[in-house]
């Protein structure tokens, strides 16, 4: 049992720590909280187990780190447009050769209007 | 008596000819008052000059993530005969996205300031790695549209697939019909009210169907606003899942901006928020 949640608390944590670097960091949250509750239940079950003491704690240390850096994105970073330049000149070239089309085309419905 | 009873036959004829008359004018008047409603219907709603912004949302197991940011502009165009109306619709994700799944998506199209009657329609999609562009060139008076599909290939190379579709007389492209519903004159509909609406997409003709569903007042980022709150379904399509799972609210005033969007696909939900509205009509 004890090896099962200790374990369990390592996927958990490491988990955390790649969701939490990836853009989708708020995910992070949800292995953050299940690293915590297999580290506390290790904790319990291994009483004073001096050999489990390091890994517990390792896990509570990558769970903190985890939540650190997604709490800060949610809160520091804002969400931005990347680069639009090629989009941009994407846009004007269309612009120009539709514009160019448009000039051959039937308006007659139009003028009629 | 015979003469009697041939009047009187003649009577009864010219009655029954009467009453088609009325019937037949009756069907005819109404035919061209659905039809100038439906497709000759002046833009009361579209300026030239407005930019809406919003911001695309994916939902993660009731953690939303802000995935894009989508934009609607018109503007004025020139062609040396005349002055038509552009509409454009980007979606562009945020920079932290772009290593992963880069999406760069413009749809626009060309249309007649009045009516909104579309010309031509651009769509230029890259959405992480795939390419595709697709252009409808409309002729009204034929009833058809002259298409062009052009894909990259794996190795780099393009393909190009031309194409005539036979369209209905009020098909649309999907942006102009986008404009067209905030053109309605949804105020006077009452609740429950449907309406359908043919869109060609990937050189096919969809039906739309757009119902009423209530008022309500929500909180948006550019203030508490009343809005019409809409229900939108693809019929035979399964791009949009269930009949009142994908909704669109627009302002209850004069411009009908759609300030926030509900929609549920096959892979989860998502949600579009105004962020900004400049350079509206009213």
């Amino acid at each position: 049992m004890k090896k099962l949640f200790l374990i369990l608390g390592f996927i958990a944590a490491i988990l955390a720590v790649i969701l939490a670097v990836t853009p989708l960091s708020k995910l992070a949250y949800i292995p953050s909280v299940a690293a915590l509750i297999f580290g506390v239940l290790s904790l319990i079950t291994s009483k004073d187990n001096k050999q489990y003491k390091r890994s517990i704690q390792l896990i509570f240390l990558m769970t903190i780190i985890a939540l650190t850096l997604t709490t800060y994105k949610a809160l520091f970073t804002e969400a931005e447009v990347g680069n639009t330049e090629q989009l941009e000149e994407k846009e004007d070239q269309l612009e120009q050769e539709s514009l160019d089309e448009l000039d051959n085309i039937e308006l007659e419905e139009l003028d009629s209007e | 008596m015979i003469k009697h009873c041939i009047f009187g036959t003649i009577y009864v004829n010219t009655n029954v000819i009467n009453t088609k008359h009325i019937t037949m004018k009756l069907l005819l008047s109404t035919l061209v008052v659905l039809s100038s409603f439906f497709s000759l219907a002046q833009n009361k709603t579209i300026a030239a000059g407005e930019k809406l912004t919003y911001s695309a949302s994916y939902n993660m197991k009731g953690l939303l993530n802000e995935l894009a940011e989508v934009t609607m502009q018109t503007s004025e165009v020139k062609t040396s005969k005349s002055t038509l109306l552009k509409l454009k619709c980007t979606a562009v994700t945020y920079s932290k996205w772009d290593s992963f799944f880069k999406i760069r998506d413009l749809y626009e199209s060309y249309v007649n300031p009045k009516t909104l009657t579309p010309y031509l329609y651009n769509r230029d999609i890259y959405e992480g790695g795939y390419k595709k562009f697709m252009k409808y060139k409309f002729n009204h008076k034929t009833k058809t549209v002259a298409s062009l599909k052009r894909k990259t290939r794996r190795d780099g190379t393009e393909w190009e697939e031309k194409k005539t579709v036979k369209i209905g007389s009020s098909t649309r492209d999907l942006v102009t019909t986008l404009y067209h519903i905030r053109n309605l004159d949804i105020h006077k509909a009452s609740i429950g009210d449907s309406q359908n609406f043919k869109v060609l997409f990937d050189n096919k003709e969809s039906i739309v169907t757009i119902k009423y569903l209530s008022k309500e007042t929500i909180n948006t980022a550019i203030g508490k606003k009343e809005c019409y709150k809409l229900s939108i379904a693809i019929n035979n399509s399964d791009v949009l899942k269930g009949s009142n799972n994908n909704v669109l609210w627009l302002t209850a005033d004069a411009n009908k901006v759609p300030v926030y969007a509900k929609f549920k696909i096959a892979v989860g939900s998502g949600e579009l928020k105004i962020k900004s509205a400049v350079g509206l009509k009213h």
